[in-house]
Parts: structure tokens; sequence; C-alpha cells
């Protein structure tokens, strides 16, 4: 994991960001996370892992234009970096290689206490 | 923007712009109004603005917050040890002013932290029980009460059991009181019986035994450690057997007589051990009986029967634990219907509007309510006790903050430095709030040592023999201890931390002028006053209870109380022990009574004249035999006294002036004959005499003497009045005492003179007056040091003023008057409004008091005269210093 910090929640968003390519900003990411996930999702959680994910790299921002529903106050979009896109792949490939790696005996139930 | 959108709250969106990281706000601003809007079209505008509260406060995390200070990423400790080494420079500079303030702050705060003790301790108790979220205390409640009952009816425990909320109950009845004996060793207690639901619900943790079957068995019983240490010393407890000996209860039989004699109840197996010390708990006992061993002791007619009876709900605590996940309301919905199922039961004349109602274990010891398990103090004496440290607290803060704002001139050259080479206000008013934290903490050690010297204080006062405050130190004492501090020093330091850190730099360091530097004299004036009209107001109230203590003590009761050695009967013969005392030469006469008069104890009988059909009143009674009243020197007005006939004498009765007046009797004698009944049946009571009125009730509670009936009833009596003629008293006693081991070997001998008795039902008044003078004691120091503070400096300030008005010819005096003048109009003005104010409120109170003392302008005088006194002391100490230094000396000060 050296390079790559990366929680299970920053994980989760980093993904939805993905997901939703050029429509990413904070409410969107929120509805997304919760349709797919179903778990509720803060502002304050998310607002606070976008803003580390930007700080570690994984994430640029570009300001968008205001809507109405925003009482005309710009939306930040947020985009993978190459880096993001390589912290998502490793933190893939470490559970992969991890799963790999349990015993088929676990998974056969009549052995398994 | 439509009409149609409404807008998020203006309130937490206000508190979201106040914390927010500028960069990031605007975005999170739009998130937000947007979710909001899509709220308010799918769950309304209520529950939107809600959610979008919450959403605000869930945003208040570090990352989201504006990053503190205008450059986040210096490290700022360098500026930090120069405030604090500044502020050390400072306290050392000027020693005299940073003393007052220092021990000002200290004195305070020592009552304080005593206070904070005293809340630990108390609250700390039974906090060792695993369920303690979910045990509740059953409380009952009628119509007309004052206060809720500690206690609920006997069979309410089993009834409540089988609602499903409750997951197990409990019920502890006290009636417990008498001798442990153990081969050659007794030992008086007190105790409760206990079922076996006892350790489902509380975690008492037994030194041995198995709480699952210590509480099974008949005639098994749990002790407390110390008990067993005393009983069997190094040996195992578990399995001995002590027998039981009741002292105390009282059993009813069919007539209404009751009896008092020591009862033998049996053997008891010890099947557990409890350490109470270490457990601190609001139950208290010293045994703890099995709930089993009750009906085999009420068959022999050892205790009272209540097992069915609804309407009594005076004996037994009962305690309920709730189901995982249920909730206190569903308990009293059950306890509700309780109350309506069994109506029928518990329908009595006292049980009018009869309910109950669950009580949390947490809020058990300090929501002390009637009948309750121990004394304690209740949450409104806290809050008394709180509001005097708070006064005395903000006392010393205006201290701090006055002496401040006085010295705002040797502070002025440094802000204007700061300010010029670049620090902003808000960097001075930390550096100033540092300061007076740093002063707090200095004072926060001295107070440590000024309480160890209050603590023995504490513990020595009257009122502790029934709390029993241990005050041991907790370790999160510590942290509240500190916290007191640093609150303490920003409140003090707050004011002069604004008021200076606003200098103008240019005023600051081009003008040292008076009007520069003095700061806010009309607002120093005003705390100064304020100080002195708090000081005045607590010592005329100290003085006032004083004079009312010793008018309680001087007080008329209407019989002699000097010489009479009141001595326990302990369950032995009356008739034998006065034939033993008798033959002692020192003894003049013996008498004998149920209870004794004025000490806190009374009995009432409900009877009304024979032949009338109107409500039996309630009448005080009090049992005696026939030398009582010649004993005590109460005086016969009308009639005689009891029949020498024991059976005539028994449906006799004496009764006292106010008797006669409140039956409308125009005369004594008038009464002398007439015949009552009781409204608990038993023979009619004829009038045999008159006699003049006493003291019979505290008089705390009475102001005008009641009616009372004397009656003669020797099964009744539990003390023997002995008078002792001979001067050494020492001398009689001993030989009282040794008479009674010939007759009683077992109990000892316990007495107590009747007018120490009597007197000592006045210690809780005299605690008042230590407490109330202490705390008056310490208002008027730290007023008067504050007050020695600023004429100090005023003196210094004016110290070339002096030489030069000196020089010129004027005396000594018209010097001192000069420099006193302002502190003494100071002084003046604070008697002026203090005096009237400390008047009407004592007054105000004091009405409520029964058989109060005469309060009058005297005692407002002489306070303010004590006031006046320490006030011009102090003032004249400092400006005569300085009027009588020498010219040339004054001359020279730069």
């Amino acid at each position: 994991m050296g390079q790559y910090q990366l929680g299970e929640f920053e994980e989760l968003v980093l993904l939805t960001v993905g997901i939703l390519y050029d429509e990413a900003y904070g409410v969107a990411i929120k509805n997304e996370m919760e349709q797919r996930l179903d778990r509720g999702v803060s502002v304050g959680a998310l607002q606070t892992a976008l803003q580390r994910l930007e700080k570690k790299g994984y994430l640029k921002s570009q300001e968008g234009a205001g809507t109405q529903e925003r009482a005309g106050r710009p939306k930040r979009f947020y985009q993978l970096t190459a880096a993001g896109r390589n912290a998502l792949a490793h933190s893939r490939e470490t559970r992969e290689s991890l799963w790999q790696a349990i015993p088929a005996a676990v998974w056969n139930l009549k052995t398994a206490q | 923007m439509k009409e149609a959108s409404p807008l998020p709250p203006r309130l937490p969106l206000r508190l979201f712009r106040a914390f927010c990281d500028p960069n990031l706000r605007i975005y999170i601003e739009g998130d937000l109004i947007e979710l909001h809007q899509e709220r308010v079209e799918t769950l309304g505008k209520r529950k939107a603005d809600l959610r979008f509260a919450w959403d605000v406060l869930l945003l208040f995390r570090p990352g989201i917050i504006r990053p503190l200070g205008f450059t986040p990423h210096l490290n700022h400790s360098a500026m930090y040890r120069n405030y604090f080494k500044i502020g050390f420079r400072n306290l050392l500079k000027y020693k005299t002013f940073s003393f007052i303030n220092i021990f000002g702050l200290a004195l305070a705060m020592s009552v304080s932290m005593l206070i904070l003790m005293m809340l630990a301790e108390q609250t700390s108790s039974d906090q060792f029980h695993e369920k303690k979220d979910r045990i509740y205390r059953i409380l009952s409640d009628h119509e007309g009460s004052r206060n809720q009952y500690a206690t609920s009816p006997q069979p309410l425990a089993a009834e409540l059991a089988s609602y499903p909320s409750v997951e197990a109950t409990t019920r502890l009845i006290p009636g417990i009181g008498g001798d442990a004996i153990f081969e050659d060793k007794t030992k008086g207690i007190n105790g409760l019986f206990a079922d076996p639901g006892f350790f489902r619900l509380f975690s008492f943790p037994l030194e041995y035994g198995d709480p699952a079957s210590a509480l099974t068995a008949p005639y098994s019983a749990i002790i407390t450690k110390e008990l067993a240490t005393l009983l069997f010393r190094d040996e195992s407890p578990l399995g001995k057997t002590i027998q039981l000996q009741d002292q105390r209860t009282r059993i009813t039989d069919a007539k209404d007589s009751t009896q008092t004699v020591a009862l033998d109840w049996g053997n008891f197996t010890v099947t557990g051990v409890i350490d109470r010390e270490r457990y601190p708990s609001h139950l208290t006992f010293d045994i703890l009986v099995s709930d089993s061993s009750m009906p085999s002791l009420i068959t022999a007619g050892k205790l009272e029967d209540r097992r069915e009876d609804w309407t009594y709900f005076f004996r037994t605590y009962t305690f309920a634990l709730l189901q995982e996940g249920g909730s206190p309301e569903e308990l009293n919905a059950n306890l509700n219907d309780i109350v309506q199922r069994r109506a029928e039961e518990i329908k009595a004349d006292h049980t009018k509007g009869f309910k109950m109602a669950s009580q949390p274990l947490p809020d058990v010891a300090l929501g002390i309510v009637n009948n309750d398990t121990s004394f304690r103090l209740p949450m409104f004496a806290y809050y008394f006790l709180i509001g005097l440290a708070l006064a005395i607290l903000a006392s010393a803060c205006l201290n701090y903050t006055n002496l401040s704002i006085a010295r705002a001139l040797t502070r002025a050259k440094e802000i204007g430095i700061r300010k010029v080479t670049g620090a902003f206000r808000k960097n001075l008013v930390a550096q100033f709030l540092s300061e007076s934290v740093l002063t707090a903490l200095l004072a926060l050690a001295i107070a440590s040592l000024l309480l160890l010297a209050l603590i023995p204080f504490f513990k020595g006062l009257w009122v502790n023999q029934f709390l029993n405050l241990q005050l041991p130190f907790f370790p999160s004492l510590f942290l509240g201890f500190i916290l007191l501090a640093v609150v303490v020093g920003l409140i003090a330091g707050i004011y002069p931390a604004l008021f200076l850190s606003g200098y103008q730099p240019i005023k600051a360091l081009k003008s040292l002028s008076e009007t520069g530097g003095a700061g806010k004299l009309r607002l120093r004036k005003l705390l100064g006053v304020s100080q002195f009209v708090v000081s005045l107001f607590f010592i005329t109230t100290s003085i006032l209870i004083y004079n009312q203590f010793k008018h309680y003590m001087a007080f008329d009761y209407g019989f002699q109380s000097e010489n009479i050695v009141n001595i326990q009967l302990q369950g032995l013969d009356y008739e034998k022990l006065r034939g033993e005392f008798e033959r002692i030469p020192g003894v003049s006469t013996i008498s004998a009574c149920d209870i004794i008069p004025a000490t806190g104890t009374n009995n009432n009988s409900q009877i009304r004249v024979l032949g009338e059909q109107s409500d039996y009143r309630s009448v005080g009674i009090l049992h005696i035999d026939r030398n009582f009243p010649e004993n005590l020197g109460i005086e016969m007005l009308a009639g005689s006294a009891f029949s020498a006939n024991e059976q005539l004498a028994e449906s006799q009765i004496l009764v006292n002036e106010a008797m006669a007046k409140e039956l409308g009797y125009p005369s004594a004698d008038a009464m002398v004959g007439l015949q009552f009944e009781s409204k608990w049946g038993g023979p009619l009571l004829t009038v045999a005499g008159v006699v003049k009125d006493f003291r019979y009730k505290l008089l705390l509670n009475e102001h005008a003497i009641a009616p009372l009936m004397l009656r003669y009833d020797p099964k009744q009596f539990q003390y023997v009045n002995v008078k002792i003629a001979s001067p050494d008293l020492m001398q009689t006693l001993a030989e009282l005492e040794g008479h009674w081991k010939k007759l009683d070997p077992v109990h000892s001998f316990s007495y107590q003179f009747l007018d120490e008795e009597i007197e000592a039902t006045h210690r809780g008044l005299f605690d008042v007056v230590s407490i109330l003078g202490f705390v008056s004691f310490l208002a008027i120091f730290i007023a008067c040091l504050g007050l020695l503070g600023m004429t100090t400096y005023a003196a210094e300030r004016k110290t070339k003023e002096v030489g030069i008005r000196k020089f010129l010819g004027a005396d000594n005096f018209s010097i001192t008057l000069l420099l006193s003048k302002g502190f003494l109009q100071m002084l003046a003005l604070s008697i002026a409004l203090g005096a009237p104010l400390s008047y009407f409120v004592n007054k105000l109170w004091l009405e409520n008091l029964p058989n109060r003392v005469d309060f009058g302008l005297g005692t407002v005088l002489l306070g303010s005269l004590v006031l006046l006194a320490l006030g011009v002391l102090t003032i004249s100490s400092q400006t005569i210093r300085v009027a009588r230094s020498k010219v040339a000396d004054t001359l020279k000060v730069e």
C-alpha cells in the first residue's frame, strides 16, 4: 500500500467520481453513492474526503457554472487524475491478490466451522 | 431567483459561512442549497430545514473549517513563549498586584474546588452497577404531598415484574434495626430485607459467597465487610451464624397500643460479604437479610405484615430493571396501569390522588425525596452553594479586571510597540488572556494548598456527620480544577484584554498623561461598589443568622432542661431501672417519656370531644409518667396530675393551654373532666389537668405552640429522665452507668443531657452561620484586597503631587483626605446601596421563619460599620503612608 494511501470511503468516492466522469460535483456524487451503495452520505464526510483526495493528488477540480437551484453558486467538478487511477488500480490488485491467496478450503462450507 | 424557491434557514447558513474555509465556501454552499431545494420538494420545508442544519453540523470538521490564524503554516511557539515570559516578568515586577490577584483568585477558587469535590463524591455513588442505565427507582406520590416518596407499596415489585417491558424487579424493605450477636461480640446494626432479584439489578461484587444463591434461603444474610471484621476478625465469615435481636421495631396488635421490647429474631447464616466502602451506593445497610425470612417472622408476630397492603407505601423501596431498549415512558405507563387496576385496594384516606413515577438510578444521587435511604445534599443545596461560590469568584475576577484596567498605563508602551511592529488586535487579546490564565493557574496551585486546610474545616461541620462525605480525590477532579482555573482566567482577563488591545498605537506611545492611562474610572468605581454591596449583604446576613442562632439558644422552652440526663431504655423495664437508680444519692427525680420534647421527633394523635360530630383534630401526643411534669418543671394550671391508680391513670390525659384555647374554653378549669375519643379506638380519655404551654416541637418548625396531650402509658417509655441534684455531675453519671451495667450487661449505657440535646437541634443553623460567615469573610477580604490594590496604585501615581503639595505647606491630614476622598465616596455609595438591599432581602426570607429574632436597623448598621471600618483601614494604610513620606524622597521619584 506504501505509496497509495486510500481509505475505504475515499476509494468509494474515487470510484464514484470515475463513474460520473464529467458530471462529478458534490450533490451528484452524493446522490450516486447513496443510490448505488444504499447508504447515507453526509455532505460533511463527502467534502472532507474530496478535499483530502485532491490534496493527495488523486483528484483535480475546476469551477463550473452556477444554476438556479444553487442560487447561482458555482459547481465544483472533480476529475480523476492519473495518480488517482493508479491508486484505484493498485487497490484493486492488492485485493485481487489477497482473494487469490485464500485457500479453497475456506470456501468449502462443510469443513468450515 | 424565482419567487417560489425557498432559501435555506438563515442561522445554520450563517454559522456555516462563519466557520467554513473561504476557498471552499461557495461550492459547498451551492451543494447545500441544491440539496435543500431537492428536499423541500420531497420531504417538505420543515424536514428540509432540519436536515440542512444537521448537514451544517456534520460539516464542522477539520478540512472544512477555516484554518486558524491568518498564516496557519508558521510556527507560533516562539511568540507564545514570549507571551508567557512577559507575563511572568510582569507578575514579578509588580509583586503587590500579583499577590492581590493571585491570592484573591486562590481563595475564591478553593471554595469552588471544595464544592466540586462534594459533587464529585456524591455523584460517584452507584456508578459500578453494570445495568445502571436501565435501573429505575419507583417513587410514590399522593395529593397534597410536598415531595415524592422514595418508597412504594410492598406488593408492587411482584406486580410490576409481570409486565413485558420490565426484565426484573427487586424490593428492599427496611425494618432491621437492632443487635447482631456472635459469641461474645455485639454490634448495633441497621439492615434491609432483599430478594434474590437484588443481584439481577445491582452489581455489588461479593467478597465471599455466590450472588446467585446468597439471598434465596430463609434466614440467610449478607453482611458488610466492616461488620464481618468486627464480628469474626480474621476468620472466614461464610457459613457463620449470627443472632439478630430487634430493638426498634414497633408491633401493632389489634388494639391501638404499640410496645417496644427487644425481640429475638433467631439465627441467621452469613452467605455473603459486601465491601461497602469500595462500592459507594445510596443504599445504606449493615446487613441484607433474605426476603424469604419474612413469612416466618411475620407468623411469629415479630414483623408487621404489609405484604398485600397497597395503601401503605412508606416502607418498601422498589427498583425495576427495564428490558434492553425499553423506555421509561413504558415503565411509567405500566405504573399508571397498576394504579388503575388496583384502585380499589389502594383507596384510603391518605392515598388520594396516588400515583407512581420512575426515577433513573443515575438521578438518585442528587434527587432526594421523602423517606430516602440516606441523607444526601439535594440539588438545590448545591445551587445555593454554587451561587455563593460564584459570588466570591466573580468578586475575585472583578479584582483582576479592575486592577488590570487601572494599571493600563504600565502596559501602554508595550502595546504601542507591539502594534507598530505588526501585532493585530487579536494577537494582543491572546497575549493578555494568556497572562490572565497564567495568573489563574498560579492561583490554582495556592488554592490547592488552601483546599487542604478547608477540607478538615468542612468535615468538622455538624451536618457532615449525616452527609458522611469523605472527600476523596478523583482523577477526573484534576481535569475539573484545571478547567475551572482556565475558565476563571479567561473571564477575569477578557475585559482588560479587549480594553488594552484597543489602544491607538500613536496615542499609546506618545501620551502618558492621566487621560490616556487611568482607564475607565467610572466603570472601575462601579465594579468596586458592586463588590462592596455584595460583601455588605453577606456580612449583614451572617450577623442576622448568628443573632437568630443566639435567639434560639436562649429561647424559653417553658420547661427546665438543666442537669437532666436522658437515658435510653433499650428495651429495659422502666420500673426496674427506676428502682435501681433511686438508690443513687445524687439523683433527685426520675421520670420517663417516649420522645424527648423539642428535639425534632413528634407524634400525633387524632381525637375529638366525646359526643361532637366534628372531624377528628390532630394533636401532638407525648407519653409520660407521673413524675415528668414535676421533673421538667412544667406548671399545672388546673386540675390534678395522673391518678395513683394505674388503670385510671391510663385513661387520663393532661392537655396544654393551647388545646383549651383551640377548643374555645375560656379558662383552663373548664377543660378538666372533659372526655375525648380517639380515632383509633381505645378507652375514652378524660382530661385530668391542664399544664402550662411548653415547646415540644422544634423552634424551626413551629411558630406558636400547638395543642398537645400528655398520656400516661408505661408501655411506650423509651427514655428515662434523671435529674441530678449533686454538684458532681460526672460522678453521678458514673454511678448511673454502674447501676445500668448491673441490669443490662449487653447494651452500653447511652445517655445525653437534655440541654445539650436541645442545643444540638440548632447545630444545623450554626453550620449555616459558619458557612455564611466564612463566605462573607472571603467576600470582604477579596473586596478589601481589590481596594488595597487600587489605593496603592493611586497613591503611587500621586507621589509627586503629594511632594509638591507638602512643599507648599499642606499638612498630612489634608493630603490623606485628598488621596482617600474618591475611595471613601465609593464606600459610602456601597453602603447607601447595600444597606437597604440587605435589609429588604433578609426581611423577605425572615418573614417565613418561625420564632424569628428582631431584625432592625441595628443589624444592618453593625454590618455597615464593619464594612466601613475595614474599608477605611485598607484605604488609610496606603494613603497615610504616602502622606507621611518625606518631601525630598517623593520629589525624587521619576
